[in-house]
């Protein structure tokens, strides 16, 4: 996660639901309003770059407040960590953010989810497993004959489609790199039995 | 609504897409202009917010200004990190087209060929680099030179791929003018054909002069 990674700054632009704490006069045009003052309990949706740090940031006064509280985004939310309990490889994870576990790892900054950490990371594991399987099938040892170019193409067809077609943005690298290990490793295999 | 850091995001946006492309975008001018605008819009907010205070602002004392000044310091450090994070994709692929040997003029042929610029980006033999990139693709290739310079008997940005054939067919795409081998000289004119070391013309083959057959 480098100052210059593109999908950590992507990731850092997810959403996540806000309440802010005070009457803020000037910060009317979060909420659409920019004209009125923001009043305490108003709830906004505000990028993970902000609401971050207004999360940690303390007001100052004595009960060591914050400027907001959050909630956690619907991609997290009760009905989508129970679907994932129930079969990690059956939700679209990409519909529910590009960046689901970016998200994921994010939100655990910043709140004690310990569940959820169960979750994710077993969601991940079996997922995984299935993206592995998938990227070794594309293009791989059971497109044999087809000429050279079906290998080089991304394209998939069948039961998979919709699976790789849910893939957040980490899994869908991960399924580049098994796809492309793979393709280069039976190229080698292929060259080294011609000379 | 937009709010602030929206246009910092397209530019990343844009970043994301230049990763997976092969060339080389424009660059978003206007939309860089419109981020800088934008932090020093926030900057002149934050020093028109602290100029009652005098410098004995009291964070506790003023938690609502408080707020709003962080808000604005956030604002401007994310414009600045997509800024940031949008140039260096972009120089590391001109990095990258330095190391494989491509020309900055050839950069601009391709954004005229290619067409997706619309009649505006068209004309003129606009280049898709911004002036400082140009200037940054020149010094680069000049140090990699120097670099190269270092060794006279290995080609550092030589093919990795193992030669089959010692001796290639080349068909000549666009004049190069006369190259020297160790066989003596050979002129490249356009559409003619030459059986020659690989080698000699890996250079310019890579930057489409030659066509390799067979």
């Amino acid at each position: 996660m480098s100052y210059y990674d593109i999908d950590s700054i992507l990731t850092q632009s997810e959403k996540i639901p806000c309440t802010f704490q005070l009457d803020i006069p000037d910060l009317g045009y979060l909420d659409n309003t920019p004209t009125q003052p923001l009043k305490a309990g108003t709830k906004v949706n505000l990028p993970l770059w902000l609401a971050e740090m207004l999360v940690i940031a303390n007001s100052g006064d004595a009960e060591g407040k914050s400027f907001v509280t959050f909630d956690l985004p619907p991609a997290l939310g009760n009905d989508v960590v129970q679907a994932l309990k129930a079969d990690p490889r059956a939700v679209p994870l990409r519909d529910q953010s590009p960046h689901f576990y970016g998200l994921g790892t994010h939100m655990m900054d910043l709140s004690e989810e310990q569940e959820m950490a169960a979750v994710l990371r077993k969601t991940f594991v079996t997922r995984a497993a299935e993206v592995a399987l998938h990227a070794r099938k594309v293009g791989g040892v059971g497109h044999r004959g087809k000429g050279p170019e079906e290998g080089s193409n991304l394209g998939i067809g069948g039961a998979g489609e919709e699976f790789l077609r849910g893939l957040d943005e980490w899994e869908r690298k991960l399924f580049r790199k098994a796809h492309d290990g793979a393709k280069s490793g039976k190229e080698w295999m292929e060259g080294v039995k011609k000379h | 609504m937009p709010m602030y850091g929206d246009l910092g995001n397209k530019l990343v946006q844009h970043a994301k897409r230049t990763q997976n492309l092969a060339h080389l975008p424009s660059y978003q001018t206007e939309l860089v202009r419109a981020v800088a605008r934008e932090v020093r819009d926030l900057d002149k907010d934050v020093a028109s917010l602290l100029e009652p205070f005098q410098g004995s602002f009291d964070p506790s004392a003023e938690q609502a200004t408080a707020c709003t000044l962080l808000v604005n310091h956030l604002s401007m450090r994310r414009n600045k990190r997509c800024l940031l994070a949008y140039h260096r994709t972009r120089t590391d692929k001109l990095e990258e087209l330095v190391w494989s040997g491509s020309d900055v003029l050839d950069l601009a042929g391709q954004q005229t060929g290619g067409g997706n610029g619309g009649p505006v980006a068209d004309s003129g033999g606009s280049s898709s680099l911004s002036p400082q990139e140009e200037d940054y693709f020149r010094q680069y290739g000049d140090l990699l030179a120097a670099y190269k310079g270092q060794w006279t008997d290995i080609d550092l940005t030589g093919s990795l791929e193992p030669p089959r054939d010692l001796f290639i067919d080349v068909r000549v795409l666009k004049d190069a003018g006369e190259i020297q081998t160790e066989y003596g000289a050979i002129n490249l004119t356009k559409n003619s054909q030459f059986y020659v070391r690989q080698g000699d013309v890996e250079r310019l083959i890579a930057q489409g002069y030659l066509q390799k057959l067979g």
